[in-house]
Parts: structure tokens; C-alpha cells; sequence
């Protein structure tokens, strides 16, 4: 998961969660964000998907470099993320209850647009909005 | 009566297909041909052109201590010169791949010999001497059982056969063994199935369409043929799944079943 803040948050705020029927390219994955980050109300944007290791982990080639042309920085609002997933879902933060469903129509016709091969929109709370015990065990806060 | 194998009941076309993969005087289409050269260099074990390596002597040597069973066998040609044991490994996309994992290990028993094969959930091992895994190998990646797209040579980091397709068609690979050519409209391996880069790419041809796919593939799924729809096939996986229950691998223990 890559996540764009470490802002806590007050309440649970909601989540569109964007289910894409295919996994993104790093291309489609930047044209994504952009367009979703410029939807009123969003607050913050995390995603998921598969793993692309840095190196290869095992075989006979162990520790070399994992040379996959989708792991690299894209620009998202003018700022460089290393992109280390090949994007398989999308969760979109909007700051209060009353203004998903606005979002939820504009993030609908950017993903008609960016995501010809189909998708699914759901919302709800798909991850944790403050540390949990474990969190403070390991002292992630 | 000479005993008759019954490959799989069942009478949808995902029954028919897995008798026919599985019925060895069932000959299996070739849709493509990728150079010996080149399975070699996916496979990885050896260059081309370079010797094999032995790990015993040849057999004609007569070194080997007199036993029945070796008189009962004949070895394979690999065996005879003391190859190495050496693998190849297939990955198959649950998106209509045309093959399952088991049934893989199915066909290769009825068709092959001479090997240890190894089930997974997403992939299939082969381990064989190694002048017989390379022809096996290109068997097996020019004959209809490998699709470019839904199928992978992946020896290690095999994840992927769960997961959505890319946005080309591709199963996912962490570790990009293979890569659209949207020019040719053909998939190029780029690396070996350990993920040595290749010099150059090798072509394993067009993926098959997804409509050609769904009829020749191996896997019965709710948006494909269901395997409820066939009730030789589910009847005969619920004798299985109460066998089992009830006496383990002990089948034949159980009375009046």
C-alpha cells in the first residue's frame, strides 16, 4: 500500500474505492491520480496492487536488480513518487460524507475516460484511519 | 478384456478437453514454432551449442549393478548418456488459460515419460534429464497448450496466475520475463524463466483471442462453462470429496459406497 499523507484523522472519512478490470500501467496509473486529484474534496489517494521487487528475491539470480519497465517515478501534482506496484486498486479519500456522491460521479466519468477496459466503483472504508495497538507496538507513530 | 483408461467423465466442452489433452492417440495441434536454440535459452540450464553435463556415465559403460528393474525399463535417451536432472516450469493464468496445473501432471503421465512433476496451485514442474526436458519443453510451448499470454516459463516468483491481466492481456509478473510488442502484436521473452536477461528477445508468437480461448481452455469457471452444468464432472468430484472424508486415502476401505 502507498499511501500520500500521514495525516490522522478525526472520524472515518469515506473511501471510493476504484477497482480497475485490468492492472495499471505506470502510465495510466499517473493520468489517474492527476485527474482524480484535481475531483473537489479528495484528500488523500492511497493504492494497492502487486509488488514489483527492487531486486529478484529468489533463484539463482537473487539480489540482482529486478529490471521491470512499470516500477519507476511518475509525477503526481508536480511531485515525484516512486511508483513500486503495478496498480490494482485505487482508494479515493473525500474529506466528508455529503460530497461523495458528487465525487463519486466525477471520479465515474475520469475512470470512463482513463479506464476503457471496464472498472467497478464501491464506496466505503477500506483501511485504517488511526494507529491500531499493533501500530503502537511497533511504533510505527 | 484389455483394460480401457477413461481419461475424465463429463460431457461439457471443458470435459471433452481435458479427455483429449489427456488421450495420448489424441495428436495436439502445434500452433507455433519457437527454434530449439531458443526453448534452450529460456530454460536457461545450458548455452546452446554447449555440452551437456553428465553426473554419471553412460550406461552403456555397463558400470550399473545387475537389477530387474533395469532390465524392465528402458531408460530415456537422457538417462543413457548421464544427463543432469534439470526443470522447466509452466505458470497457468486461471483467465482461460488452456490448461489447469493438475491436469497438466494428468497429461504429462499419460504422455510422457521419464520425468518428476510437481503440482501447485498456478504452476507445474518438470524435472527430467535434460536432453528430454529440452524437447519436452518445446513440445510444450508449440503445441496448444501454451498460450503466450495466459501461459509462463517462470522458474521462481511464479505469482501472477490469480491476478488480474495487465493492461495488454498479459498475466502479471513481478518480474517481467516477457513483454507485449505492440508492433508485432506478439509476446517476446525478454529474460530466461530465472530472470537472466536474454541478448535478444525471443518471440513466442500472437496470444490466442479470448473467444478461441474459452473453447479450447481447461478450466470451468462461473463466467465460462460452470462446472455445476456438468453433473458426470460434479458428481464425480463429490465421490471424491466423501471418499475422502470419510476414510482419508483409504478409498477402497469403505463398504457399500
Amino acid at each position: 500500500m502507498m499511501t500520500s499523507t500521514n495525516a490522522p484523522e478525526a472520524v472515518p472519512l469515506p473511501e471510493i474505492l476504484i477497482f480497475p478490470n485490468r492492472l495499471l500501467k505506470a502510465e495510466t496509473t499517473e493520468k489517474l491520480l492527476n485527474r482524480i486529484y484535481e475531483v473537489p474534496h479528495v484528500r488523500q489517494v492511497n493504492i494497492a496492487g502487486e509488488a514489483l521487487p527492487a531486486v529478484l528475491s529468489s533463484g539463482p539470480n537473487k539480489g540482482l536488480p529486478n529490471e521491470h519497465p512499470e516500477r519507476r517515478v511518475i509525477t503526481v501534482k508536480g511531485e515525484q513518487v516512486e511508483l513500486r506496484l503495478l496498480v490494482g486498486r485505487v482508494f479515493v479519500e473525500i474529506d466528508d460524507i455529503d460530497h461523495v456522491q458528487r465525487a463519486l460521479e466525477e471520479i465515474d466519468e475520469i475512470c470512463i475516460e482513463i479506464l476503457p477496459f471496464g472498472f467497478n466503483l464501491e464506496v466505503g472504508r477500506y483501511s485504517k484511519y488511526k494507529p491500531t495497538v499493533t501500530d503502537y507496538k511497533k511504533c510505527k507513530r | 478384456m484389455a483394460y480401457q483408461a477413461q481419461y475424465y467423465p463429463g460431457n461439457s466442452q471443458i470435459a471433452k478437453n481435458r479427455r483429449r489433452y489427456m488421450d495420448p492417440s489424441e495428436k495436439l495441434k502445434k500452433l507455433r514454432d519457437v527454434a530449439m536454440d531458443d526453448v534452450v535459452r529460456i530454460l536457461g540450464h545450458r548455452a546452446p551449442g554447449e555440452d551437456y553435463k553428465s553426473i554419471h556415465p553412460p550406461l552403456e559403460e555397463g558400470n550399473e549393478p545387475d537389477d530387474y528393474v533395469r532390465k524392465l525399463v528402458t531408460p530415456i535417451e537422457g538417462a543413457k548418456k548421464g544427463d543432469r536432472i534439470r526443470y522447466v516450469q509452466f505458470t497457468d493464468s486461471i483467465y482461460f488459460a488452456p490448461m489447469v496445473p493438475y491436469l497438466r501432471a494428468w497429461m504429462y503421465m499419460t504422455r510422457m515419460r521419464g520425468f518428476d512433476t510437481g503440482t501447485l496451485s498456478g504452476r507445474q514442474i518438470i524435472e527430467m534429464r535434460e536432453r528430454d526436458l529440452e524437447k519436452a519443453s518445446k513440445e510444450l510451448i508449440d503445441n496448444e497448450t501454451f498460450d503466450p499470454a495466459k501461459t509462463g516459463i517462470r522458474g521462481a516468483t511464479v505469482h501472477g496466475h490469480a491476478c488480474r491481466l495487465d493492461e495488454n492481456g498479459l498475466m502479471f509478473d513481478a518480474w517481467q520475463r516477457y513483454r507485449w510488442n505492440a508492433k508485432k502484436g506478439e509476446v517476446e521473452y525478454v529474460k530466461d524463466q530465472v530472470a537472466l536477461p536474454l541478448d535478444k528477445p525471443i518471440s513466442v508468437g500472437k496470444p490466442l483471442p479470448d473467444a478461441e480461448l474459452k473453447k479450447m481452455t481447461t478450466i470451468f469457471r462461473v463466467d465460462g462453462v460452470d462446472m455445476i452444468d456438468d453433473p458426470e464432472v460434479m458428481a464425480m468430484n463429490l465421490r471424491i470429496h466423501r471418499l475422502r472424508t470419510l476414510c482419508g486415502f483409504q478409498a477402497f476401505a469403505l463398504k457399500g459406497e
